[in-house]
């Protein structure tokens, strides 16, 4: 009788109702945060002008896959998470073999109608793969001997990764799911002994394993007025721009670092610059606490879940969206060296919002499921 | 039950607990930095990052690097830059605008309200930091009124440009084309063709048309970057820089632009075009040299790229727009046409070579020909009698080649003619180039659903019907007549300083002259064609010229130098039978026939150029032929010393 009722209850939730709001109203301001600035940015030039139309268009592309993502049983995406990890695989050794060269490296596979970057969306696969393998294998206190197949599963793709090279997202490939691994705690020997390698191997990596134009950005970012020219010239514009927002910002659209096209890819990857020019530090701060409480809500949603692998998906796109935030303000604010990574929701760019609001679905989709037992 | 299985699953969920703490307090903590950072750089050091925006900044900016030249084959300018100034302001800077506009619009002799409304204009499209252009070209005088104007006014400033000009203007426009600023909508759709090699800005000058179009990438060079201090004015300053930089800048030069070398001969070019202006006709030609290089290239009427420049103005774009000559279309390779009698050497060669016709032998050639229930007429009412082949050619028979295009049926004479080039482009590296077309048995049936007629066999031996081709393609085929079969490709670049790559898919082999099959070399091939076949064909077209009832006898030279070839009037359509016969002066213009002339001219008996010209809507090729000949004479005088007195013919 009892269980009659509580069955009636939960039949009767709407999907309505069941819908996460704060969570979309959050997504959904930082977007409109992302378009404002977008506008300011596009509008100081010539060939940007199309750049604002294509994001709207993006974001509605975004929140259809939100939406379809999120009705869909994330159990699911688990099972076959395996096979959408090997193809991208595939999809990863191909681009080394028969990739697009553009600037240099090779990332991309051309599709005909668009070029494709696997390792994006291997970010993407790698957070599922993950969940699933962590969630399988019931580990908790990893050992050094429990760490050598999730090792394998984030290690490979990233080196194919860094072949390309794109130093980037190899470091994002190998930040996402270790953050995952250590959230399900690592013995304290191995942490220890984690550190005390990646101390050792710092020296090493510099002398062999970093290509000479990444050390040059590193040597920039040490040193800005190396190169005022090259990246050395982005960090310190940049670096101009956050700065003379001062308090309250130059006003929207007055901004002449902005305006005046001294900022670099004002609209995809400098777009906090554009922002704290205009709005100063009270825009910058909003935008960072909105993202802590998106953050927050993604964290709690995990809690909630009662269900490992979804709890671990969502650590997932947590690791994600914070991983790239860190890196891309920090990069612009001058903390780390310039590396090519986009801000969540915020950055022009049609597959780095797909991807974003993809991932943040499947949280939707493991925050609709609770209500399922 | 559900409870059960509920807590069951939050088993672990305790130990979770303290990892999502522990979370919490790691992104926390990170963001603290963030926000930090973001205090220091904002509130801490805010003050002297907004001086530094403020009074200095440093703006990289670009230096153009000058678009190449073109030359002709002799080295003279065909395309050259000179400096041009222009007035601009920009908004921002403008303190009052009716004021500046007040004082700027008298000296340069323009509307108030114009200044005022195009500066609001673009202040609401484009943003305050945008320059307007107010006046292009100034002179002078006006350029010294402004630099005063200016003292006053921040915002106005005079900017140098680059102009394109064209000293010869229409009389090359087709081949060489025109330059413009780049429209908004251009931008992407450029910067995606060009994979990106070239990022395109607002207001970058792009080729259009022509070999401007298709050697954009190699002429327009790379631009430079400077960088300069300048004050939030947008005013140049080459004061101390602040300590942030701490280093003078180093500057990137331009990378200039490569020059092309064209075959191209302007002296013959000019005689071309002057000679359609002399005779009054539209139409196109080409002169070639037997290897395919191009020595002219008219289409006439033509247009002046040097408006283009200058920026055109929206009533000489409506004068070109709305001519029914249509003076912007290269009517060279963008329009194909029945070659008419032109074709028939094509089919000759096909004859012989099938042994369909002997070259001595005589076929009775009437004034009329019966197929069917159908009468094909030639163009005379008299008929031709017995005649062999040289003597049709020379007579232009149309019953001759009737009756040899009956025998022959269309899939042989289109392996000869399509070995010659028609039906297919040439390459030639210029945009818009037409195939043409030469139909055969399995065309027909593809494209009509429905087997090849006997009558168009008949149709197609004198050039009509659904053959067409190009005024270039009937130059390539003639040049390879002459040669004995040796097809080459047609060209126009000679060279390139410093070579580099085009948008065009474009070999550094293809400078040279490129053989591309020999009809009476390659013995295995299917459109192999004798050598003796040739010498036939070609005796044939000399008696066009110079045989006493020849179709082209004002083309006639006195030796050594000599020119042979082939003259054509093609219908431009189908005429109903009460139609046919009405003359063709009476015609509607757009009904009236077009002539063809094609030719090569010798010195020495060695074919030296290919002239091919078309006349639209003239009726006769004898509006063709003095056209040809005013090329063939300059060419010779050029380059065999011609004398004047001895081009009058000997009668």
């Amino acid at each position: 009788m009892i269980s009659q009722n509580l069955d009636l209850k939960i039949e009767s939730r709407s999907a309505l109702k069941r819908f996460n709001w704060d969570f979309a109203v959050v997504i959904l301001f930082l977007q409109v945060i992302g378009i404002i600035n977008l506008y300011s940015a596009a509008y100081s030039t010539d060939h940007l002008t199309g750049v604002f139309r294509s994001q709207l268009i993006w974001i509605a592309i975004g929140w259809s896959a939100f939406l379809v993502i999120s009705r869909i049983d994330y159990k699911s995406l688990i099972k076959y998470s395996p096979v959408f990890y090997w193809a991208n695989l595939i999809a990863l050794v191909l681009v080394l073999l028969v990739g697009k060269r553009i600037y240099g490296s090779r990332r991309w596979l051309d599709l005909m109608v668009f070029n494709y970057q696997p390792s994006e969306s291997m970010k993407f696969f790698l957070i599922l793969f993950m969940a699933g393998f962590l969630a399988r294998h019931k580990l908790q206190n990893f050992d050094f001997k429990d760490l050598v197949k999730p090792g394998l599963i984030l290690g490979i793709p990233f080196l194919l990764t860094y072949k390309q090279p794109d130093l980037g997202t190899a470091m994002l490939l190998l930040a996402i799911p270790s953050s995952m691994i250590l959230f399900l705690k690592v013995k304290r020997k191995v942490l220890f002994t984690l550190v005390a390698i990646l101390a050792i191997s710092l020296p090493a990596a510099w002398n062999y394993a970093l290509k000479p134009y990444q050390k040059n950005r590193v040597r920039n970012f040490l040193n800005p007025e190396r190169d005022p020219r090259g990246t050395g010239y982005n960090s310190i514009q940049a670096k101009i721009a956050i700065g003379s927002g001062q308090i309250l910002g130059r006003g929207y659209r007055d901004g002449s670092q902005n305006q005046l096209q001294f900022l670099p890819e004002r609209h995809s990857d400098f777009i906090f610059c554009v922002l704290s020019e205009e709005f100063g530090f009270i825009g910058g701060f909003i935008t960072l606490m909105t993202f802590l409480v998106l953050l927050i809500i993604i964290l709690n949603i995990a809690r909630n879940s009662g269900d490992r692998a979804g709890a671990l998906i969502c650590v997932g796109v947590a690791a994600f969206i914070f991983w790239h935030l860190i890196i891309n303000i920090g990069m612009v604010a001058g903390l780390m060296p310039i590396v090519g990574v986009p801000l969540p929701l915020l950055s022009y760019g049609g597959s780095s919002m797909v991807t974003f609001m993809t991932s943040l679905g499947i949280v939707a989709s493991v925050g609709n499921r609770r209500f399922m037992f | 039950m559900g409870k059960l299985f509920f807590s069951q699953q939050n088993s672990d969920q305790f130990t979770f607990d303290l990892n999502f703490k522990a979370a919490k307090i790691f992104i926390v903590f990170f963001f603290l930095i963030l926000v930090s950072r973001l205090w220091f750089l904002q509130i801490i050091h805010g003050e002297e990052f907004r001086e530094f925006s403020n009074q200095n900044l440093l703006k990289s900016s670009d230096v153009y690097a000058p678009r190449g030249r073109i030359y002709d084959r002799d080295g003279k300018v065909l395309v050259e830059n000179l400096p041009a100034y222009k007035a601009i302001i920009t908004p921002q800077y403008t303190e009052d605008l009716d004021k500046l506009a007040a004082d700027l619009a008298p000296a340069l002799g323009i509307d108030v309200e114009d200044v005022i409304r195009k500066v609001k204009r673009s202040r609401r499209q484009n943003g305050p930091f945008f320059p307007v252009d107010i006046k292009r070209h100034l002179s002078r005088d006006e350029l010294f009124k402004v630099e005063l104007i200016k003292l006053d006014h921040p915002g106005l400033a005079a900017e140098e440009f680059i102009l394109r000009h064209y000293p010869y203007a229409g009389e090359v426009a087709h081949t060489l084309g025109y330059v413009r600023e780049i429209s908004k909508k251009e931008i992407p759709r450029l910067n995606k063709q060009y994979d990106n090699k070239v990022k395109f800005k607002q207001k970058d000058i792009v080729g259009k048309k022509g070999l401007e179009e298709a050697f954009d990438l190699s002429l327009r060079g790379r631009k430079g970057q400077s960088f300069v201090i300048v004050d939030a004015k947008g005013q140049k300053r080459t004061q101390r820089i602040m300590n942030a930089i701490g280093e003078v800048l180093k500057n990137t030069p331009s990378q200039p632009g490569s020059d092309i070398y064209t075959t191209l001969d302007i002296e013959l070019q000019q005689k071309a075009s002057e000679a359609f202006e002399k005779y009054d006709r539209v139409g196109s030609l080409v002169a070639m040299t037997p290897e395919g290089e191009i020595l002219a290239w008219v289409s006439h009427p033509s247009f002046d790229p040097n408006e283009f420049s200058k920026r055109l103005s929206p009533e000489v774009w409506r004068k070109w727009v709305n001519n029914s000559d249509r003076p912007l279309r290269n009517k060279a390779i963008q329009d194909h046409y029945a070659p008419g009698s032109t074709f028939k050497p094509i089919v000759a060669l096909a004859g012989l070579q099938a042994g369909a016709i002997k070259a001595n032998q005589h076929v009775y050639a009437p004034s009329s020909f019966k197929l069917g229930r159908r009468v094909w007429h030639d163009h005379t009412q008299t008929g031709q009698g017995y005649i062999e082949v040289r003597e049709a050619l020379e007579r232009s028979s149309n019953v001759f080649f009737y009756k040899l295009g009956l025998e022959l049926g269309p899939d042989k004479m289109a392996t000869v003619a399509t070995a010659l080039g028609l039906g297919a482009t040439t390459g030639i590296p210029i945009r818009g180039e037409v195939k043409g077309h030469v139909p055969t048995r399995a065309w027909k049936e593809k494209r009509w659903g429905e087997p090849w007629q006997d009558g168009e066999s008949l149709n197609t031996a004198i050039g009509q019907g659904h053959v067409l081709v190009t005024t270039l393609q009937l130059a390539q085929a003639y040049s390879a007549i002459a040669m004995d079969g040796a097809v080459y490709k047609p060209k126009i670049i000679k060279k390139m300083e410093p070579a580099k790559i085009s948008n065009w898919e474009f070999k550094e082999k293809e400078f040279e002259p490129t053989m591309v099959r020999h009809l009476s070399a390659d013995t295995e091939a299917d459109y192999f064609v004798d050598k003796k076949h040739f010498k036939v064909v070609k005796q044939g077209l000399d008696r066009v010229v110079n045989g006493r009832q020849g179709t082209a006898r004002r083309a006639r030279f006195k030796k050594p130098f000599s020119v042979a070839g082939k003259t054509g009037t093609a219908q431009v359509r189908r005429f109903s039978a009460d139609q046919i016969y009405k003359p063709c002066p009476k015609r509607a213009k757009k009904e009236k026939h077009n002539g063809w002339f094609v030719g090569y001219g010798s010195f020495e008996d060695k074919p030296r150029i290919t002239v091919a010209v078309l006349t639209e809507h003239s009726c006769t090729s004898a509006a063709a032929v003095p056209i040809a000949k005013e090329v063939f004479e300059a060419f010779f005088k050029k380059y065999h010393n011609l004398r004047v007195d001895d081009d009058k013919p000997k009668s």
